[in-house]
């Protein structure tokens, strides 16, 4: 990789029916992760990075690569960009079973120096295919199917994965089942990944910086507990499901719940989760949403909520009609987001570098895994 | 006189090589229409499908013309005389130019319901566009392909009002199954009328079961929709 030049450097401009697709992004973070509502352009931009929508003025460049450069002229055909592209209907080859859809990369692969027969086993590993292998693409479930797309956009030697929505064809259990394995392809292969979605948690989970499109145009950008939580970005995130995401390891398990322990946090913080088959050392992730989270000034007596974390808070915003508290329970933990009332804050004066109790059911937590 | 097996057999075999002779340039413009936007499209699909409602003999007289001593590949043109009026060439002739169009048209469709953005995803895994063809478009399209070589073959060997008059109905020659029983009918011998009759009968079921069980069993084209 050439490091003195940025990994993206996007300016995109094409004309759609409703509105134009204005981009300009220029950054370095492996994961980065588009936000925004349908119809904001996000699939147009994936298109466009693919190479698969000749319409457009601009520069595409990755990793140093021209790509679109329309002032030169430059337009690098979809075949050569060497990107794995998982479109949102997945679209895979009806004609050939999971195994020939696997391999339908290959060539491109070997030709740019993959050990094919190595990557295929570690795809089929990680993304849990080996059952699959020679089943037909008509007798797979959307999950299924959904694991077969990455599987083969993985198998054909990118350098650049695309992921158009994920999630969305989904069902929700469905989805709470997918996204570990999303999280596993994110750490198992180090690949440049974009990922286009609507629903936040997706984007928390997986991305190390947001860009938030609405209408064809950035609105924010930055890295996700901050942007989801700005003033004019916070109710559509909400509305699409925006929850507080924590990752951790399982500690205790039994068949009614679990307990895990927050990764990356230097006092050891231990949450209460519903039942997971998610074994002992294993990790997960789980979310929760900002309208379940109690805040306490003192530490509760004699109540049914499991969880009573003690943060501290670092700033509350005004975020369209709700106020906002944001909390950690050390440093280096991620913020926690609770959606509480103008007349909360000012009864329990609630105000940054104050000392609190958060509080949440275990039922509230939900829970992703495999 | 040829026996009956005799009409069959050359019958048979002429309708097969106009189906091989129509499936090359069938396919390549079948596609065109399908997949790209050019200029002069609707007058070249109305073209190639002018001998399906044109009447048979019109196409025929049209032929004649054309292949005759003085016409646009008659022998004063070309300077060698390719000998087609009144041989077998003509009958393969004949029966190509009129099932040409049924085959497009059945080809057409069947390219049209490959969804694109199956190619496009074929594209994106770093194929050209005659790998995308030959490994995504062609075997999704290949029922429909089976459907019209089968529909364009059953229409060859039907041919009689084209390929009578460029060539002729000369028996041992230029005879096929259809003027056989023209000629049978018109001499009032009706034994052999009635056993052509059978042949016609069965051969022309067994190719319209044929393409009917393909169309209706699943389309494994990936689906246009939706």
């Amino acid at each position: 990789m050439k490091s003195e030049n940025p990994l993206f450097d996007i300016r995109l401009n094409v004309p759609l029916e409703q509105f134009e697709l204005d981009i300009e992004y220029t950054g370095n973070e492996r994961v980065f992760g588009v936000f925004g509502v349908s119809g904001s352009g996000k699939t147009t931009l994936l298109e466009s990075l693919a190479g698969l929508r000749p319409v457009g003025e601009g520069v595409v460049r990755f990793s140093g690569d021209t790509w679109l450069d329309s002032s030169g002229g430059t337009f690098m055909p979809a075949s050569s960009r060497r990107v794995g592209y998982v479109p949102q209907d997945h679209l895979l080859f009806p004609h050939r079973d999971v195994r020939g859809n696997l391999e339908m990369g290959k060539r491109r692969a070997i030709e740019n120096g993959v050990d094919f027969g190595d990557v295929f086993e570690n795809v089929v590993a990680v993304l849990d295919l080996g059952a699959l292998l020679d089943r037909r693409i008509t007798e797979l479930s959307g999950g299924e199917r959904q694991r077969v797309a990455l599987g083969r956009a993985l198998c054909s030697g990118p350098q650049l994965l695309l992921l158009d929505e994920p999630l969305s064809s989904l069902d929700a259990p469905l989805r709470r089942k997918i996204l570990p394995f999303l999280i596993r392809v994110r750490d198992a292969f180090d690949l440049p990944m974009v990922v286009v979605s609507h629903n936040p948690i997706e984007l928390q989970t997986l991305c190390d910086e947001i860009l938030v499109l609405r209408d064809g145009r950035v609105v924010a950008t930055g890295i996700p507990g901050e942007v989801f939580t700005r003033e004019d970005v916070f109710d559509t995130a909400k509305e699409q499901g925006f929850e507080n995401v924590f990752s951790g390891v399982i500690v205790e398990s039994d068949e009614r719940c679990a307990t895990m322990e927050l990764m990356d946090v230097e006092s050891p913080t231990r949450i209460r989760i519903p039942r997971t088959t998610t074994k002992v050392g294993e990790s997960l992730v789980a979310s929760i949403a900002s309208d379940d989270v109690l805040i306490g000034t003192e530490k509760p007596k004699g109540l049914s909520a499991r969880n009573c974390l003690a943060a501290r808070i670092e700033k509350t915003e005004s975020a369209g009609t709700r106020m906002l508290v944001m909390a950690r329970v050390a440093d280096s933990a991620p913020l926690i987001v609770v959606e509480v009332t103008h007349d909360a804050i000012e009864e329990l004066s609630l105000q940054p570098g104050l000392s609190v109790f958060l509080l949440f059911k275990t039922s509230s937590v939900s829970v992703f895994s495999e | 006189m040829p026996t009956i097996y005799e009409t069959v057999f050359s019958t048979l075999l002429w309708a097969a090589m106009a189906s091989v002779v129509v499936a090359i340039p069938g396919l390549a413009l079948a596609y065109l229409l399908a997949r790209r936007s050019f200029w002069g499209k609707s007058v070249l699909s109305t073209v190639t499908t002018l001998p399906l409602v044109l009447p048979p003999t019109a196409v025929g007289y049209l032929m004649l013309r054309i292949f005759a001593s003085d016409g646009l590949v008659g022998d004063r043109l070309l300077g060698i005389d390719l000998d087609i009026l009144l041989s077998w060439k003509a009958v393969v002739i004949a029966c190509s130019v009129m099932s040409f169009p049924l085959f497009v048209r059945t080809a057409r469709v069947a390219f049209e319901e490959v969804n694109p953005r199956l190619e496009a995803m074929g594209r994106s895994l770093g194929f050209g566009a005659w790998r995308t063809f030959a490994t995504i478009t062609l075997p999704l399209a290949s029922r429909g392909l089976v459907v019209a070589t089968l529909l364009s073959f059953a229409r060859a060997l039907g041919e009689f009002g084209a390929s009578v008059i460029v060539a002729g109905n000369i028996p041992g020659r230029t005879q096929t199954l259809s003027s056989a029983i023209y000629s049978a009918q018109q001499s009032g011998n009706d034994a052999i009328a009635n056993r052509l009759l059978i042949v016609a009968l069965l051969v022309g079921f067994v190719m319209v079961y044929a393409t009917e069980r393909l169309s209706q069993s699943k389309h494994a084209t990936g689906g246009s929709g939706r």
